[in-house]
């Protein structure tokens, strides 16, 4: 098995914070791994610097065997934490624009992503409530044929019935080509996605390895180990 | 479905599948679904079903043809010694149970005949 | 970079639209009313003043809009896309800086040629359009001069435009989590100051200048003891005694350097020193 994502001695300072200290990682392709870790982990600080929003201060870290660059932003699939779509768009602007940009992107499974949101293309961005944005930037996302999907917090901050659907989703669209990596602190809802699950301290990998194992190794499910290394 | 068991998600859904098997809800040949169609049903990692059917096929419970998919297998006596098996974990644990709250094994059977009775009027 | 371009213009046109549509309503408005009325009134007063102070503030809320488009990258959410999207810096910077440069060309033209119309329409003389042209024919218009002072005048535009989007992004990079207001505005006088007074320098050293009627490339010798220097964001031009215009050709090569330096600075910059 390559590895779809190598980190060397990655740290990144914020004037006198840590953000990231001294993290090595490397990240199999084909998988699904987990970034877990409660807000302020460096979980977001890692995913900007995989996706180019971010310059580390120091260390290396190489996408499908390449420095971030325009080359890896053309095979990851970015989800961010927040809305990132412009604002005069409406839904079919958002889809022209994935399609003009992204060569991997497949129109037809985002007609029936659309469909299964029950999102329409002549809704304004702007009009939309935080659920649908969140399912709306999932499905451009997830119909890119990309060689790596980033996720950050796919779940946060929506219904309980949109949660499933963009569990759904997300299961329906992976595919085993692909790697992903999705980062939570919402554990117990997401943990069976997982293949592997890293757990980010204060900028530190405190405990990494195949989910299973580790259910195995601890006689636990992972939202415990969770709680158990960051505490109640 | 919940996961709530400490142990891996994998032999959770094994329990899951020989348990329909024993209760005859899935019948010797019957095909099991697709890898990727129970992980939508689970909403579970499609590697982690993945995983579970090759355990049951060193299990020699199910059979994979090419091309066709999982199959649960056509031996009868493979799943008699199966229900066995269960039926023998659950009288384990039942007794284990019994005795941590202080029964002996000829109380034990005295109370199991008379559930038994009481159930069959 | 054209797909990008695609989506800038599609993203500010209606607001250009409308901002268009207000400023030709209310030429409009103030040329219709000096037409039809002989003596001042208190009203009409109020009315044209008015008028002029809302076209005014268009113009700045535009001129800002436009620039500040720029900035909302550097800001807002949005820039989680436009970063992420396989282009490089200089390609993102480029795709601005021609919305930009388009949307001053047109909103100028446009209000130019309307502005035009209207006082023609509306003049108590009646003019013909070919009458006009040979009256300015014969008013004699130097017409070397002018279009090198036009072209001159679109470079100083551009280069300022740049200057502006490096100064954005020098803010941003300087005070990585702080919206500070008009930071950049003062780190754009120190960097124009600087380079209009390094400019100055390079044509005091190296006077050799261009005369524009004759064509002629000459030092020193060709100024005489009276004249005027004019100096603007990308050259020197030197008005001589006789009328002629001189033109300084290394301050001019400085300035077009600098503008294209500028450009890749502020592509370097948002390719590898912002933090989002």
């Amino acid at each position: 098995m390559n590895n779809i994502i190598e980190i060397k001695n990655l740290t990144k300072n914020y004037f006198n914070k840590r953000a990231l200290d001294n993290l090595n990682l490397d990240i199999e392709s084909g998988k699904v791994v987990g970034i877990l870790g409660p807000n302020g982990s460096g979980k977001t600080t890692l995913i900007k610097i995989l996706t180019g929003l971010l310059r580390q201060t120091k260390g290396e870290i190489t996408v499908d065997g390449h420095e971030v660059g325009i080359y890896t932003k053309s095979i990851v699939s970015y989800l961010p934490d927040r809305n990132f779509l412009y604002n005069w768009m409406k839904i079919e602007d958002a889809f022209q624009l994935y399609k003009d940009f992204y060569a991997d992107f497949d129109e037809k499974k985002f007609e029936a992503l659309l469909d299964f949101m029950k999102l329409d293309k002549s809704m304004k961005i702007e009009s939309l409530s935080k659920g649908m944005h969140e399912k709306l930037n999932l499905s451009l996302v997830l119909s890119r044929n990309a060689k790596l999907y980033v996720l950050d917090e796919p779940i946060a901050g929506v219904d309980p019935v949109a949660r499933d659907q963009i569990l759904d989703a997300i299961i329906n669209n992976y595919n085993e080509n692909s790697s992903m990596i999705i980062t939570t602190h919402l554990v117990r809802d997401m943990e069976n996605l997982f293949d592997d699950v890293i757990f980010l301290k204060d900028g530190e990998v405190v405990l990494q390895g195949s989910a299973e194992a580790l259910r195995e190794e601890k006689g636990k499910q992972i939202d415990d180990i969770y709680k158990e290394i960051f505490g109640e | 479905m919940e996961f709530n068991d400490n142990l891996p998600i994998y032999i959770q859904i094994m329990d899951l599948i020989k348990s329909r098997i024993v209760s005859g809800q899935i019948n010797g040949g019957d095909k099991l679904p697709s890898v990727r169609e129970f992980s939508k049903n689970l909403k579970v990692n499609p590697n982690t079903i993945q995983r579970t059917y090759q355990e049951l096929e060193r299990e020699d419970l199910v059979f994979t043809q090419r091309g066709m998919g999982t199959f649960v297998t056509e031996d009868i006596g493979i799943i008699k010694r199966l229900k066995k098996d269960m039926a023998g974990t659950i009288v384990n644990n039942f007794i284990v149970e019994m005795e941590k709250i202080g029964f002996g094994p000829n109380e034990i059977v005295e109370i199991v005949s008379e559930c038994i009775e009481k159930e069959d009027k | 970079m054209g797909k990008l371009i695609k989506y800038e213009i599609k993203g500010t046109y209606r607001y250009i639209l409308g901002v268009l549509a207000l400023v030709l309503i209310l030429t409009t408005g103030i040329y219709a009313y000096i037409s039809n009325t002989n003596e001042g009134s208190a009203f009409g007063a109020t009315f044209i003043g008015l008028s002029v102070l809302v076209i005014f503030g268009t113009a700045l809320s535009t001129f800002l809009y436009i620039v500040g488009s720029f900035r909302k990258e550097l800001y807002d959410d949005r820039g989680y896309l436009t970063f992420t999207l396989p282009l490089t810096g200089n390609q993102i910077v480029g795709a601005k800086l021609i919305v930009s440069l388009m949307w001053f060309a047109i909103l100028g033209i446009v209000i130019a040629v309307y502005n035009i119309i209207m006082a023609l329409s509306f003049s108590p003389v009646e003019l013909n359009i070919s009458e006009l042209f040979s009256m300015i024919k014969n008013m004699g218009i130097p017409y070397k001069e002018f279009i090198i002072v036009a072209i001159t005048g679109i470079i100083s535009g551009v280069t300022t435009l740049i200057l502006i989007y490096l100064s954005m992004a020098l803010s941003r990079v300087t005070f990585r989590n702080k919206k500070i207001g008009g930071f950049w505005f003062i780190i754009f006088l120190v960097l124009s100051a600087l380079i209009t007074y390094s400019q100055v320098k390079i044509a005091q050293f190296l006077p050799y200048y261009i005369d524009i009627s004759t064509f002629k490339v000459g030092s020193g010798y060709m100024l005489s003891n009276n004249f005027y220097i004019s100096t603007n964001e990308n050259g020197i031009i030197m008005s001589g005694d006789f009328g002629n215009m001189l033109f300084n050709i290394p301050s001019f090569i400085y300035s077009i350097l600098m503008g294209v330096l500028t450009f890749l600075g502020t592509g370097y910059l948002i390719e590898n020193k912002i933090d989002l």
